[in-house]
Order: structure tokens, then C-alpha cells, then sequence
């Protein structure tokens, strides 16, 4: 404004001064569309100042062109019209800061994905469309407004909810990494099911040294505070300050602030009263049987174990993934300690899957214990003192005597899984097991930000696999964890004056991110809603259901929205 | 103590290591012997059990 | 894209390690960069250069199935997004000969023939191997005919005829149907030059090849010139050509997508002779592939002979259910003795069902060997660079509890490097990885149990 020159003067964003590029991205585009005729064509629509065609404008030197730009020619928008945002968004957002421009003053025009991928076929109809998606981004581009990344703080410190193999690897890792952990644990003592068990498969080693040894390295460190008999009564905040009232079994409530929660409750093995003849004492499980060969008080000759007892079935369509390995484990320890013990397994498909687990099938074949198939038809029948089994590979029915009948049952979720889900508002699926973000990509992440999962709380595991989870929760976790502060979008919504309190956008919200507050104005009281920053994820549920334009979406505004249509709609 | 780490292999794995570290504040150095990272994942057409693209 | 655009990784893409020495905390490693000829600064990946390259080459990438150039991406999405140039069949590179076509053609100047490798010093505190696996080699049982029957293939292999990037865009084929439709152009050639010969010959006689030949035929021409022997044999040619390519055509028009299709299991896997153990994720992979492959053809009919089937992860068992009911895949439990194939190349199964307790045998257009997840080739000469230990299976050895840790300090292993897994397992070990190289970096003694 000064008459100083060596001022720059910044080009007032209120003015719509639009710079579109048009990517060629190779021939991925380029054979398709014609990219010059698009660039001319941009020069026609009237708030563009400036448009350029380039062969990869994600390149180094695509960027130094918007950047150039930008500043020679005092663009306050720009529009790349190339490939889907998913991929290069951020680096064009950056282009444009590291510019001087703000950047949520851009915006894209997907003229790949959504139109020379898909319309090789139709060059001069995908020709018009992308004609139609660059006058759609510009008419949008005239209505953005510049925003600010929302910044907070957050508390290196996370909270892990169960002391198993799990929780206790979870926890142990953060805190050596340098984090203040809080572990509660509803029992009296750590170790989960662990501590049941007699040895692990498939090496066989000793499952309480493994337990000792972990609940001391646990003990052993100082960022690591320890509550037994203690549960979480509630979570609130958001990531980076979840507010968590634990309290335990006598009552007392403690409050603690944490950035991140591993949820690490693990799961129970199933009592299948009522099926084969359960009855805890000659027809029991294979967690039983763990305890009898712990304790010693094992004793049977003649054994017979069933496997698949309430799993692959209607009722539970999972394979619990252990219980082979647990059988053949168990088999194997029960003939090497007696040979004259007769063990028999009768399995639907024998499940011992990878690498190690393999060897010890063959094992147990070579050290006598015999193997049948059956089939979910024609289950094995539990009389007094022999199991009746039609056998699909010989064509006959065998009755094998017994003493003792172990059931392999699946592992489930425990009872409190629900009510902790609830509180945490955490995903469950038909099982009851926790559900993950993404099935392949993101096994431990919730999709809620800032939230883990670990061990047998999402699906059976073994124990060397629930340690590996456990680690690898710590270190997903620790990825926020580590960081001075957190960043995120500034695309979420905002409550406008329409706004009445209404309250149908609340339900809806599949974040949770919308509250009702009540206020006080001119001596009545009036309800609005509001919006956390943090919670939000733009999403625009409520935008899309408020009937007043009481609520709306930073970037996606109605006055934003209603002219990307209209200029659809003029090429009708 | 050398705070950086080493990552041999550019794979599923070696990617979801690296980005892990790298988020955490570690300086991680990748080393991959092909051309591009991707590993057999980039060679799928999709994967199980949501059918999702594999890139 | 993440990796590529991340500060905090410094991606070493076409490198290899060379050496490693020191302890956890302060190893010294040298990193051998082998040079690509592109200078990756500069390169856009705009891919001028491999269009105009006159060396057609195997696509690795497609296994061999489609056809690249010397100069090449690994794949279209690839990071680092540069091109690189295959000295081993770039003709430039050859002695004797030039071609300099690339370097001319570039816009961005990035080519660089001169290009050295560079041996770059990494000092770190841990290491994680990720290196992944190999397949087994099916050749190495004659008996299911890999390599010699043509519409025999891996699941690899299958699965690129299944991606809408690969060299079928997405439409499963026999192979040997493929072969015919690619045969079509040499033979289109072959005609069209006896065309053309016939066309020189009716223009110098001035006379059209019927009328020529019925009167070369009857004796009239015969002995006159030695042409006319000439153009009695062009016609021969021609009319031999001609019936050929309209057989070639007919057998092409009447080529159906590959409808029957098996998937055999557990090929090297659970196997005496060869990996003792189980891959992991073969049996999802088949029916995946299964699933998938009913998608692209409502009329396929699939088979899945298999001993045990491996559905034992989260959603696994659903889908394989889902398997049945939706995609209509004939589960067999069974063991296949052997695969042959009749006149047409059709391949047959030979096996016994063994709840039927009957052998039969099974013609398919196409079979799919689900090979074996095997230790990396190169997993020998790394774990001697890193001083590791692998164990009875050729994998790296690791402790149990904590599970990653190699037989050195400071050195973890994830993924497939450490045993045959899939995806999920792959990324939940990875953060495990991460976890350990972070622990130890922060000060924390290793603590392993005594294995």
C-alpha cells in the first residue's frame, strides 16, 4: 500500500483471482483430453487470470510453476485440474503456502480419475465433462475463504485398559519409549489368560515364567502406574486430552488425562454348556485342561478331543484361529509325559497354519496321537463311555472309548465388552469383537483418532501374536504420542445464526463431534448446537440434514456447493 | 546412541515400519532393490477378505 | 506417496546393502545405489522415453507375461515415480552398438549414461529386515506339469491376468488361447505378402491369379516361363495362407474367457519332499482369486483342492462361506497326484476326494498352483552381511517372546522375512518393529527370554 517497493504487495483474498493448471500427468490424461484446448478454455471463464497446461504438475517443476505464479501474477486461488485430491493434495497445498497463499484457497478438478480413466472410450464426451469439472472448481474456487489449521495441544501419556500379554507388552513399550503409562486391570492380578495356561505352543515353553517375567519388566518401570481391580467408569475428550475416571473395586474414582488409549480387554474361552455333553468334570475345555495339567491333577488314559465346538457355526461363523494349535500343544504334552495315554483329535480342517506350527502336527502324528476328520453333518456323539464318530475318509462309524472328552471352544468377547464399547463408543462386529479402521491396513487403529487395538479384544491370537500387537499398538499410538502438537484439518463444521436447537443433526453424527447447549438471551432460554473441532471430520452428515442451514461445512459452504451446481448446470 | 534406523526391504512391511518410526521423529533410511517400493502387494489385484485395491 | 513425501524417511530406491558393521546403537552400514541412467532430480516420469525404445523386453513386473522396454518403470504407480534403464538389455549399453533415442527424446534432460553407482555410508542404531519372500518354483514337481503344460499357472501369474493393469486387462484366458489371438498379426503378415507377390505378378502378366492358375492348372502355361512356375507357387502359397489365417480366425472368434477353473493348494507347502510347513495365506489368496475371477465371469465354474483350509484370521471363515454360497467354489478335500492335459491342451486333474474315498479325474481350461511362501534368495547372503542367524526353514531365527528379535542386537524382522503371513500380520509386525527399534533406541536394555 506504501509507495515502498520493497514491499510486496499481497493481493487482497476477498478478490477472486483464479491461476488453473491443466495436467497432462504423461498420457494419462494427455491421451484422452485435449489439455491445450482445456487451457484455453479456462482463459475464458471470468475469474481466472491465468492458466497454464503442464505434463506433471505434480513435478518439481509443475510446483515451481504454481508457485511462480502465484506470485507474479498475484493469484488469490488456484485450481489444479489433474488426478483425484487423495493423491497429491498436501503437496499442492504446501506449493501454494510456501507461496505466500493461503492453503485452503485451492482446489482440484478431478479431470483423471473421475473422467480420462473412465471415459477412454468416449474422447469427446469426456472432452465436455472436463470441460464441465474446471468451470465447476472455479466457481467453487471464487467462494473459498482462507482458514487456519486447528492446532492443540496433547498429554504424552496413554492409557491401556487390560494387564494381559497384550496390555502388558503395550504398556511396557510406551514406557520405555518415554511415555507416562496408566495400565488398569479389572482382576487382582496381571496376566490375563496367560495366567491359565500350562505351556505355550508351539515351542512348549513354560507359560507362568513368561507371565513372571513380563509382570516384572512391567513392575520395573517408573512411567508405568499400575491399577488392579480397577476399571475405566468413563472417557471423554478428545484425542490428545481423553479425560478417563477410573475406579476401582472399593469405589474410588481417579481421574487422569491421557493422549492415546490402547484397548487391550482381551477375551474368554466359551463354556459350551449343553453341547457334547458338557459337564466340567469328565467332558470339559481345553482352558480346563490347561488347569487339570498345571495342577496336576490330570489323570485321564484315554482322551478324546472335539474340535470346532461352537465355532464355524451359525451361531459363531468364526474360526477362533488357536484351538487347533491348543489341541495338538495339549496332545502332544499328555503323550510325551505318558505314553500309554491314548489321545485322539477329531477336527473338521486342521488349522495349523505358518511356519512352526506345521512341525508339531507332524510330532504329535509320530508320537501316536491319532487324527480323524468329521464332518459339520454328522457331528461326534458323546455317550457314557465312548464317543461315537462317523469317519468321512474310512466309510464307517468308530466308537472310541474315553475318560475324558476336551471340547475346543472358541475364544469370545467378554461380557464387559459391550459396556466398554458403549462408553468409548468404539465399533463392535457380529461377534462382539472390536472392529478396526481397516481390515488389512490398519489392523490396530480405530477409526476413532487417537484409539488402539490389541491382543484378543480384536480376535483370537496367539500369545506370541498378542505380544506383537500389543508392541505394534505402541508404536501406532506413540506416532501421535511423539508429536509437539496436533494438526488437523480446519475443514469441519460450524454452527451459523439459523441455527434454532433442533437437535436432528446430533444422532447423526458419526463422530459425536455435535453437543446441545442451552444460553440465555433477552430472559429466555434458547438451545443451539455445537460443533468440536477435533471430533469433526467435515463429513457433512449434519449439513446434509439440517433443514434450516443451521450447521455447514468449512469448504464445502451452501453458497459454495450451490455454485459448483450452477455451473454445472450451465453446460444444459 | 545413532537414533536413525535402517529398513531393508520397501514391501507392505517396510513401508508401514518406516512410516511408523518416521512419525515418531525418527530419521529412517529405506533401502529397497527394486526400482520402486510396492513389494508382491503392488503385483495383487485385490485383497482379502474386503476385496479393497491393492495399491 | 506417503513414503516418498516423508522428511524423516530417506528413501534409497534400486540400492542394496553392502555391509554392516558395529553393534546396536551405532551400526555402520554401506549402501551400494545402482544407477538407474535417469537422474531422478529431473525425471517426471512422462514416459516419452520408454515409448520410443526401440528394446522390447519381459515385463518383470508381469512375470514374464507381458512385454516391456529397456527403459522402464517397475510400474506405473511406482515410487520413486523416476524411469530406469535396464543396462543388461539396453542396446546403448552393448558393445558395438548405439541408440541414444531416450537421451534424445527426453524434455526434462534426465537421461545420464554416464551415470555411477554411489556407496553411501548409513550410520544407524537398529535395523529391520523387511525383505519379503520368494515362490516356489513349481517346476520342481514335473508331475502338475509347470512349464510344460501350457494353461497350467501360479497364483501370481493368475493374479495379473486378473488385474485390469495387467497384460489382459482383467480377462482370464487360457493361455494358449492367448498364444492363438497373438499368433493372428505374424500370420496376418505372412498373408498379406503373398497378397501383395500376387498382386506384382497379376500387374506384370496383366492377368488375374484364378484365371492364371486354372490355365497352369490344365497344362496351357506350363514350361512357358519360368515366372508362371513362380506365380503357380505364390498362388499355392496364397491360397494355403489364406485358409490358414480363416481357420486361425474362426478358432480365435469362437475363444471363450477360461471358464472352468482349479486352484490347487499346499503346492511345496505341507510337502516332505520341499517346505514342510504351511504358507500362511495360500487358501485365502485361491479364494480371493476364486471370488474375484466368478466377478469377471458369471459363468466360471471353480474348484478349490485342497487337505485343510486355512480361513483362520478375522472375517476369514465368512468369506470363504461366502466363497461357496455366492461365488459357487466346489471346496474338494483331496490331494492331487497329477495334472495332465488332452490334444486341445486342456488340462486334467487327477485326485482323490478323499471323503468320497474315489479317485477322479478333472478337465479345467486353466489351473492355478497356489506355490509356496519360501525364504528370500537373498535372505542367505543378507543374514550373513547382518551376522543373523536363519533357522531350520531358511527364515531369519527369531526369539518367541518378544517376537521379532533376530540373533543380533539391535537387528529385528517382520513380514514375510520372518514367516509366511499376510497383510494385516505384515503391518501389525511392522509397528511391532518399530516398537522394538524404538525401545531400544530409547535407552532400554533387550530383553529376550532365554529360547
Amino acid at each position: 500500500m506504501s509507495g515502498n517497493t520493497e514491499e510486496v504487495k499481497k493481493p487482497d483474498t476477498r478478490e477472486a483471482r483464479i491461476g488453473v493448471f491443466v495436467c497432462h500427468c504423461g498420457s494419462n490424461i494427455a491421451g484422452v483430453l485435449d489439455c491445450e484446448a482445456l487451457t484455453k478454455y479456462a482463459t475464458t471463464l471470468p475469474p481466472v487470470v491465468y492458466a497454464k497446461d503442464n505434463l506433471y504438475t505434480c513435478s518439481e517443476a509443475g510446483i515451481a510453476e504454481i508457485k511462480g505464479a502465484i506470485e507474479e501474477h498475484g493469484l488469490t486461488r488456484v485450481v489444479v485440474a489433474s488426478c483425484s485430491p487423495r493423491t497429491h493434495l498436501p503437496l499442492f497445498k504446501s506449493a501454494c503456502a510456501e507461496a505466500g497463499l493461503n492453503p485452503y484457497l485451492f482446489e482440484m478438478a478431478n479431470i483423471r480419475d473421475q473422467c480420462s480413466w473412465v471415459h477412454m472410450q468416449e474422447k469427446g464426451l469426456a472432452q465436455e465433462k472436463a470441460m464441465d469439472l474446471i468451470r465447476m472448481a472455479v466457481a467453487k474456487a471464487t467462494y473459498l475463504e482462507p482458514q487456519q489449521d486447528i492446532e492443540s495441544s496433547l498429554v504424552r501419556k496413554a492409557l491401556v485398559i487390560g494387564g494381559g500379554v497384550a496390555g502388558l507388552s503395550a504398556a511396557g513399550a510406551m514406557a520405555d519409549m518415554g511415555v507416562d503409562v496408566v495400565l488398569v486391570e479389572k482382576e487382582p492380578q496381571l496376566g490375563g489368560l496367560l495366567r491359565r495356561i500350562n505351556r505355550l505352543a508351539p515351542r512348549g515353553e513354560s507359560a507362568s515364567e513368561l507371565v513372571q517375567d513380563l509382570v516384572k519388566q512391567v513392575r520395573s518401570k517408573t512411567r508405568l502406574k499400575t491399577m488392579l481391580e480397577s476399571e475405566v467408569a468413563a472417557v471423554g475428550g478428545v484425542i490428545g486430552n481423553y479425560e478417563v475416571t477410573i475406579r476401582d473395586h472399593k469405589g474410588t474414582e481417579t481421574q487422569e488425562v491421557v493422549g492415546c488409549i490402547v484397548v487391550a480387554t482381551g477375551a474368554r474361552p466359551l463354556q459350551p454348556d449343553g453341547q457334547f455333553g458338557y459337564n466340567g468334570r469328565n467332558v470339559v475345555t481345553q482352558i480346563e485342561l490347561e488347569e487339570k495339567l498345571r495342577n496336576g491333577s490330570f489323570a485321564a488314559q484315554h482322551v478324546v478331543m472335539i474340535q470346532c465346538v461352537g465355532a464355524r457355526c451359525p451361531e459363531r461363523t468364526y474360526c477362533s484361529r488357536i484351538c487347533c494349535l491348543t489341541a495338538v500343544k495339549n496332545a502332544l504334552y499328555i503323550r510325551e509325559r505318558n505314553p500309554d495315554a491314548q489321545v485322539h483329535i477329531l477336527y473338521r480342517d486342521i488349522q495349523m497354519y505358518g511356519v512352526e506350527n506345521e512341525r508339531i502336527l507332524w510330532e504329535s502324528r509320530g508320537k501316536g496321537v491319532r487324527f480323524d476328520v468329521y464332518d459339520v453333518e454328522r457331528p461326534p456323539v458323546i455317550q457314557e463311555d465312548l464317543v461315537q464318530v462317523y469317519q468321512p475318509l474310512v466309510g464307517e462309524v468308530e466308537e472310541i472309548p474315553y475318560d475324558l472328552v476336551v471340547l475346543s471352544t472358541p475364544l469370545v468377547a467378554p461380557e464387559k465388552a459391550a459396556a466398554l464399547a458403549n462408553l468409548m463408543r468404539l465399533p463392535l462386529d457380529q461377534n462382539n469383537f472390536f472392529m478396526e479402521a481397516h481390515a488389512k491396513l490398519r489392523p490396530l487403529d480405530f477409526a476413532t483418532d487417537g484409539i488402539f487395538l490389541c491382543g484378543t479384544a480384536r480376535y483370537p491370537a496367539t500369545v506370541s501374536e498378542a505380544q506383537a500387537q500389543g508392541l505394534g499398538a505402541a508404536a501406532r499410538a506413540s506416532t501421535i504420542l511423539f508429536k509437539d502438537r496436533l494438526v488437523t484439518s480446519a475443514l469441519v463444521s460450524f454452527i451459523t445464526e439459523q441455527c434454532d436447537g433442533c437437535a436432528l443433526c446430533l444422532d447423526i453424527c458419526p463422530y459425536y463431534a455435535l453437543q446441545l447447549e442451552e444460553y440465555e438471551e433477552g430472559n429466555r432460554i434458547h438451545k443451539r448446537v455445537k460443533s468440536d473441532n477435533i471430533l469433526c471430520k467435515g463429513c457433512g452428515v449434519c449439513a446434509a440434514t439440517c433443514p434450516k442451514g443451521g450447521v455447514e461445512v468449512k469448504g464445502f459452504t451452501q453458497k459454495q456447493l450451490s455454485a459448483q451446481v450452477d455451473a454445472a448446470l450451465e453446460g444444459i | 546412541m545413532n537414533r536413525d534406523v535402517l529398513v531393508i526391504g520397501g514391501g507392505i512391511a517396510g513401508i508401514q515400519a518406516s512410516l511408523d518410526l518416521a512419525e515418531m521423529g525418527f530419521m529412517v533410511h529405506l533401502v529397497e532393490r527394486l526400482p520402486s517400493i510396492g513389494g508382491k502387494m503392488s503385483q495383487l489385484d485385490k485383497t482379502f477378505p474386503t476385496n479393497d485395491c491393492a495399491l | 506417496m506417503d513414503v516418498g513425501r516423508h522428511p524423516n524417511i530417506h528413501l534409497l530406491a534400486y540400492a542394496e546393502v553392502e555391509k554392516v558393521e558395529g553393534e546396536v546403537g551405532n551400526f555402520q552400514v554401506t549402501v551400494r545405489q545402482k544407477p538407474r541412467y535417469v537422474d531422478e532430480s529431473k525425471c517426471t516420469g512422462c514416459g516419452t522415453c520408454a515409448e520410443k525404445c526401440p528394446t522390447v523386453t519381459s515385463d518383470i513386473y508381469n512375470l514374464g507375461l507381458g512385454t516391456a522396454k529397456s527403459i522402464y518403470k517397475y510400474f506405473a504407480q511406482g515410487i520413486p515415480s523416476a524411469y530406469t534403464i535396464d543396462a543388461v538389455q539396453c542396446r546403448n549399453f552393448q558393445p558395438g552398438k548405439k541408440c541414444g533415442v531416450c537421451q534424445k527424446i527426453c524434455q526434462a534432460g534426465a537421461i545420464d549414461y554416464k551415470q555411477e553407482e554411489k556407496i553411501l555410508d548409513v550410520p544407524v542404531g537398529a535395523i529391520i529386515v523387511a525383505t519379503g519372500y520368494d515362490l516356489f518354483d513349481a517346476r520342481k514337481i514335473p508331475e502338475y506339469g509347470y512349464g510344460r503344460l501350457p494353461n497350467v499357472v501360479t497364483a501370481l501369474e493368475f493374479e495379473r491376468f486378473l488385474s485390469a493393469s495387467g497384460p489382459t486387462h482383467g480377462h482370464v484366458y487360457r493361455p494358449t488361447d492367448l498364444a492363438l489371438q497373438a499368433s493372428l498379426p505374424e500370420m496376418k503378415k505372412v498373408y498379406q505378402k503373398a497378397e501383395k507377390a500376387l498382386e506384382r505378378f497379376e500387374k506384370h502378366f496383366q492377368m488375374t491369379s484364378e484365371s492364371f492358375y486354372l490355365r497352369y492348372e490344365s497344362g496351357e502355361l506350363r514350361g512357358k516361363d519360368e515366372d508362371y512356375y513362380q506365380w503357380a507357387e505364390a498362388v499355392q502359397a496364397y491360397r494355403q495362407g489364406k485358409g490358414e489365417l480363416e481357420a486361425l480366425q474362426e478358432r480365435i472368434d469362437r475363444i471363450e474367457s477360461a471358464h472352468r477353473l482349479a486352484f490347487i493348494q499346499c503346492v511345496g507347502s505341507r510337502d516332505l519332499r520341499f517346505n514342510k510347513y504351511c504358507s500362511g495365506f495360500c487358501c485365502m489368496h485361491a479364494i480371493k482369486e476364486a471370488t474375484i475371477a466368478k466377478e469377471h465371469d458369471r459363468d466360471a465354474q471353480v474348484y478349490m483342492l485342497a487337505m485343510d483350509i486355512r480361513a483362520v484370521g478375522k472375517g476369514f471363515e465368512e468369506y470363504r462361506n461366502r466363497g461357496a454360497t455366492e461365488s459357487g467354489i466346489h471346496y474338494i478335500r483331496s490331494r492331487v497326484a497329477e495334472i495332465s492335459e488332452d490334444r486341445d491342451h486342456t488340462p486334467i486333474i487327477w485326485y482323490e476326494d478323499t471323503k468320497e474315498r474315489v479317485v477322479h479325474h478333472l478337465p479345467v481350461d486353466l489351473v492355478i498352483l497356489s506355490t509356496a511362501c519360501e525364504p528370500s534368495a537373498a535372505g542367505e547372503r543378507l543374514a550373513e552381511l547382518l551376522a543373523i542367524e536363519l533357522n531350520e526353514f531358511g527364515f531369519f531365527k527369531t526369539t518367541p517372546y518378544p517376537p521379532l528379535d533376530t540373533t543380533r542386537p539391535g537387528v529385528f524382522v517382520c513380514g514375510c522375512a520372518h514367516s509366511p503371513m499376510d497383510i494385516p500380520e505384515s503391518v501389525v509386525q511392522a509397528s511391532c518393529a518399530a516398537a522394538r527399534a524404538a525401545q531400544v533406541l530409547s535407552g532400554s536394555a533387550t530383553r529376550r527370554l532365554a529360547s
